[in-house]
Order: structure tokens, then C-alpha cells, then sequence
């Protein structure tokens, strides 16, 4: 399969009046194949959006070198078939939603009325067309976005935090559309803070930190090597202790109800026979991953204690000269 | 062409509804109306004091609309994002900036053209003028808009790499020297008594800034004894002065906003 976005090094530096040369991106080496969901993951000024924009051309680099579609970032070209939603994205008040489409179709030479009011539809809002975007609410304005980064067809769709502050039932619609944009073939870049919507749509993440990618891989991989969970019912509680005793587990039990929560690394046969020796009922048996929230506090929280050891290990040389 | 024009009409959509914007046309509206009731206390000839006074509001509140409807125009885009949206699709950057100021330059026209007529009808309502005195009279705006077009051009310039409050005083400023002070300038340097400083200053000013007063041609209408050598001549080369200069200040914010971190 063709990678989506390739970038070698890519590297973004501010110069700032205090703080000197500031890397907001650093060498930053990452691989989009096409047709994939790929979760772009990290804390709050990590850089995301600054690659992102690089991506798009709307800031320039300052090293390294990035391919989207093939084609070198910034190509015109290629803006005819990417698309971009921007983290709370603002919309001319006055427009309506039909207006809107009409304008960014205009940016591209499309005046289709029928796609227009099909993108409505796909998105739920053929009924508030006429409404402004000042009536709108936030996940009408999500939806309106969406709409207008479909408008072209696009092959890759980069979305920056698109399910951010919006209320449950608007984050499983806006969920659904950018699965269907799986389905259809396009290749989505998300930026997100919200890991459950990541863990369930993406097929790949990576995680930046400090402008430093610090992991990146399939979701599966990432989060496997987990823990099993085993249900069982009619357990005696000698055989609850039992359990207790012999693994090195989590173990929950009342009125006959054990849980065991133990990590995959240990034979799970053991327990499974301990309970079936005294007539206990096996109700279920479930290999249990990590969740990605576990994974990324783990990678950042890592990520920070080993960035902060040069500079420990750098003080105390320095206080003991 | 096509991003170019809906960003015009859509950045004139935009400028015809913003309040501010509305505020000061209707206070330099409501000013035009309460004119002709003031003009009759001047000793002067009523009618030359109620067409220099309605010029004066005209081109004031133009000036204000110019540079409050265009300082903001790139900053707030970036500010609220919308720039990111418009740069991801197939729109180059000059674009942008010309689809802005060509959607300022309309919106001004609109705007113009409204003061224009609340101002030629209460000039008829209130002087009954012939035909042709009134067409005269109603030269002068179209003099008017491109000076304001250029001034538009300035502040688009500027905003390019300075904040709005910066821009505003610069491009006030700009104004200022090129309408009040660009006469005072001229005569310096074409002084020969003049210090040689002092012409090169002047002949500096007159030659690289703005020559705003060249559009302030109401002399001849309000006096009408008084004409503009060559007045055709004179038009045509206003006209394009202001196209041209216009041009210029775009080129050089279109180099500046291409390199810009937005």
C-alpha cells in the first residue's frame, strides 16, 4: 500500500525573543498508508497542529523534508484532494449552511446543487440548510465542517480534534461519518485528546510528545499483551482464597461471583480447573488489552521522566563542580 | 479567478453586516442629512458651504470605514482559523489577499455610493440645481472611492506584518501626510529657497507616499470659476495612479504575507 503522508526529519523551529530556538517539531518521521485512520496523539502543545499545518502547507518548515499524496508539501495539486478540519472551526455567522458549501464549492470550481444538498443530507443538516451558522450549535458546526471537507472528493481528510467539546450523541454521529470515510477509501489524519473515540476508529497512532514522536504503530500491537478476565459463577469461597493465593491477580468475590483480572503472562488453565474441580461455573473467559489512555500516560509520563534525567544527572555534575 | 471572486463577495457579505462598519455610515449619513439645515447659518454662499461640508463628511467617514473595514480583515481570519480552512483548499495565498481587497474595495464602493446619494438628493431637495451642476456635484465620490481604494491597499498592506491597532495608526497617519500635509510637501520641493534637507524630505514624502489630496478635486465645484488644467488629462492620470499604486502596495503584501507564519 502508498503512504498517505511520508515525512523524513521534518523539523519546525520558532525563534523566540526569551526563550531562544524553539523546537516545536523535531525530526519528526512518520508514515500514513493510505486508506487508514491514523490518530495523531499527544498533550497539549506537543506540536499536532503545528504538523498538521506543515502538512498542509499553511506553515513552513524548517528542516526535513514531507510527501502527501506523493506529492511535496505545499503542492497545489494535492490541495485538490485533501481536506482539512480545523480544532473549533469558525464559520462567516451570517452564511447559511447551503451558503457555506456554496462558498468553499466556489474555492474549487464546484456550483453542484445537488451535491451540496446531498452533503446536507449526509450530514444531517438537509433540514437546518437555511439556518445561519450564528443559529448553529457546535455539533451542527462539526457536522457543517465535515460537509465542507467532502466537497471535493477528498483522498485524505485531516481532522484536528473534530469530536472536541461536543456532546455525546454529536460524537457518535461525527464517529460514524469518519468510519464511513474508512469504508469509502479515504485515508483520515486525526489529531485528538479524546483516546476512547481514537481507540475505537483508528486503525494506527502515533504519539508526540515535546515535538518528538515517541511511539507510533498499529493500535493492535500497541495495546496487546494485555491481561485476561475470567467471570465465574457457584465458586466456593475456599476456592476464592485459593485463587487469591496461587496467582498473582486481581481477584473480586461475592455471593459466588468470582473475577479475576491477571495478565496474560500466566496460565489462566490453572484457575479455570481450580473452579471446575468444585462444580464453579465458567460464565466467561476474555483476553483483555490495554486501553489506549493506560498506553499514552505510560509513553508521555515515561517520555517526561527520561527527558528530565539528563538534566537531573547535568545538575547535580554541575552543583558537584 | 473563481477563489478569488467568492472570496470577494463573501468578505463584502461579511463587511455590509458588521456593526461597527454600520455604526459610522449611519452617523456620516445622519451628519450628510443635518447639513443642509446648518448651511444657512454660514455667511459664506450656502450652497458652496453645504457641498464642502457634505465632501468633508463623505470623505471622513470613508477614510474611518477604509481603515476600521480592512485592518482587521487578515487578522481576524487568522484569529478565528477561518484562513486555515480557505489555504487547505486549492487557494495560493495571493489569492487570498486579493480576493480581501477586492471584496473591500466593493464593499467601500457600496457603502460610497449610499452617502453619495443620501448626499446629490438632499443637494437637489435643498438647492434645486440644474442638471448639470448636479452631475458635477456627484463627481467628486467616484474621486473619493479610489482614494479610499488606495487607502484600503495601504492598510491591507500593512496588515500583512503588523497587529490592527499598529496598522490603524500607520495607515491614519499615512493618510494624514498624504492628504493634509502632501500640499505643504509639494510646495517644499519645488522651493528653491528651501533648505536642501528639507526638499530632499519633501520630494521623499511626495514621491513615495500615497498623494491622497490628488483625489480631493471639489474646488472647481465648489468655485466655479476655478478649473483643473487639462482636466481629462489630469482624471485619467488619478485614475491610474490609484490602480497602479494600488497594484504596487499588493504586489509587496502579497511577497510579505507569502513568507508569513500564519
Amino acid at each position: 500500500m502508498a503512504a498517505a503522508i511520508e515525512t523524513r526529519k521534518l523539523t519546525k523551529t520558532y525563534k523566540s525573543r526569551l526563550h531562544g530556538l524553539i523546537n516545536v517539531v523535531q525530526d519528526l518521521d512518520l508514515t500514513v498508508e493510505e486508506g487508514e485512520i491514523f490518530g495523531f496523539l499527544g498533550p497539549n502543545g506537543a506540536g499536532k497542529t503545528t504538523t498538521i499545518k506543515m502538512l498542509l502547507g499553511i506553515i513552513y518548515p524548517t528542516g526535513g523534508e514531507g510527501f502527501v499524496l506523493g506529492k511535496e508539501i505545499g503542492d497545489m495539486d494535492v490541495h485538490r484532494i485533501i481536506s482539512y478540519l480545523p480544532e473549533r472551526p469558525y464559520y462567516y455567522e451570517h452564511m447559511t449552511g447551503l451558503e457555506i458549501l456554496r462558498f468553499y464549492g466556489a474555492l474549487f470550481g464546484i456550483k453542484d446543487e445537488a451535491l451540496f444538498n446531498q452533503l446536507l443530507e449526509r450530514v444531517n443538516l438537509a433540514a437546518d440548510k437555511s439556518k445561519t451558522i450564528s443559529q448553529f450549535s457546535k455539533g451542527m458546526q462539526q457536522r457543517i465542517g465535515l460537509a465542507q471537507s467532502l466537497l471535493n472528493d477528498p483522498k485524505l481528510l485531516f481532522l484536528d480534534e473534530p469530536t472536541g467539546g461536543l456532546d455525546p450523541i454529536a460524537h457518535i454521529e461525527i464517529r460514524d461519518l469518519i468510519l464511513n470515510f474508512r469504508d469509502e477509501g479515504r485515508t483520515v489524519f486525526i489529531s485528538s485528546h479524546e483516546l476512547s473515540e481514537v481507540e475505537r476508529i483508528c486503525d494506527r497512532v502515533a504519539i508526540i510528545n515535546k515535538g518528538i514522536i515517541v511511539r507510533q504503530g498499529k493500535l493492535d500491537d500497541l495495546l496487546s499483551g494485555g491481561r485476561i478476565e475470567i467471570i465465574a459463577d457457584d465458586v466456593s469461597k475456599e476456592i476464592a482464597d485459593q485463587v487469591k493465593g496461587t496467582t498473582d491477580a486481581t481477584v473480586s468475590f461475592h455471593d459466588g461471583r468470582l473475577i479475576v483480572d491477571m495478565s496474560d503472562e500466566q496460565d489462566p488453565n490453572s484457575v479455570v480447573d481450580s473452579i471446575r474441580s468444585t462444580k464453579g461455573r465458567i460464565i466467561s473467559l476474555t483476553p483483555r488489552r490495554k486501553r489506549l489512555e493506560d498506553l499514552f500516560i505510560e509513553t508521555v509520563r515515561d517520555d517526561d521522566a527520561s527527558k528530565k534525567k539528563p538534566a537531573a544527572v547535568a545538575a547535580e555534575v554541575g552543583g558537584a563542580q | 479567478m473563481r477563489p478569488i471572486m467568492a472570496i470577494a463577495t463573501t468578505t463584502v457579505g461579511e463587511a455590509i453586516r458588521r456593526r461597527v462598519l454600520l455604526i459610522i455610515l449611519f452617523i456620516g449619513v445622519l451628519l450628510l442629512s443635518i447639513i443642509p439645515s446648518l448651511s444657512v447659518l454660514t455667511a459664506r454662499s450656502e450652497q458652496s458651504t453645504m457641498i464642502s461640508t457634505m465632501y468633508a463628511v463623505l470623505r471622513g467617514t470613508s477614510a474611518l470605514i477604509a481603515i476600521i473595514l480592512t485592518i482587521y480583515m487578515i487578522p481576524n481570519e487568522i484569529e478565528r482559523r477561518t484562513i486555515y480552512t480557505i489555504l487547505s483548499k486549492p487557494v495560493m495565498r495571493w489569492q487570498f489577499l486579493v480576493g480581501k481587497f477586492m471584496g473591500a474595495v466593493l464593499a467601500l464602493g457600496l457603502m460610497i455610493v449610499l452617502m453619495s446619494s443620501v448626499m446629490v438628493l438632499l443637494f437637489y431637495i435643498f438647492q434645486q440645481p440644474s442638471p448639470e451642476r448636479l452631475l458635477e456635484v456627484a463627481r467628486q465620490p467616484f474621486f473619493y472611492f479610489l482614494e479610499m481604494m488606495l487607502l484600503a491597499a495601504v492598510c491591507i498592506f500593512f496588515s500583512t506584518f503588523t497587529t490592527p491597532l499598529v496598522n490603524f495608526f500607520l495607515s491614519i497617519g499615512i493618510w494624514g501626510v498624504g492628504t493634509v500635509l502632501s500640499p505643504l510637501y509639494s510646495s517644499i520641493a519645488s522651493n528653491s529657497g528651501a533648505s536642501p534637507i528639507m526638499q530632499s524630505v519633501a520630494k521623499f514624502v511626495t514621491g513615495a507616499m500615497p498623494a491622497f489630496s490628488n483625489y480631493d478635486v471639489k474646488n472647481p465645484i465648489i468655485n466655479p470659476g476655478q478649473v483643473i488644467e487639462n482636466e481629462q488629462k489630469y482624471f485619467i492620470y488619478i485614475v491610474l495612479y490609484a490602480i497602479l499604486y494600488s497594484a504596487g502596495l499588493l504586489v509587496a503584501g502579497m511577497v510579505i504575507f507569502d513568507k508569513r507564519e500564519v
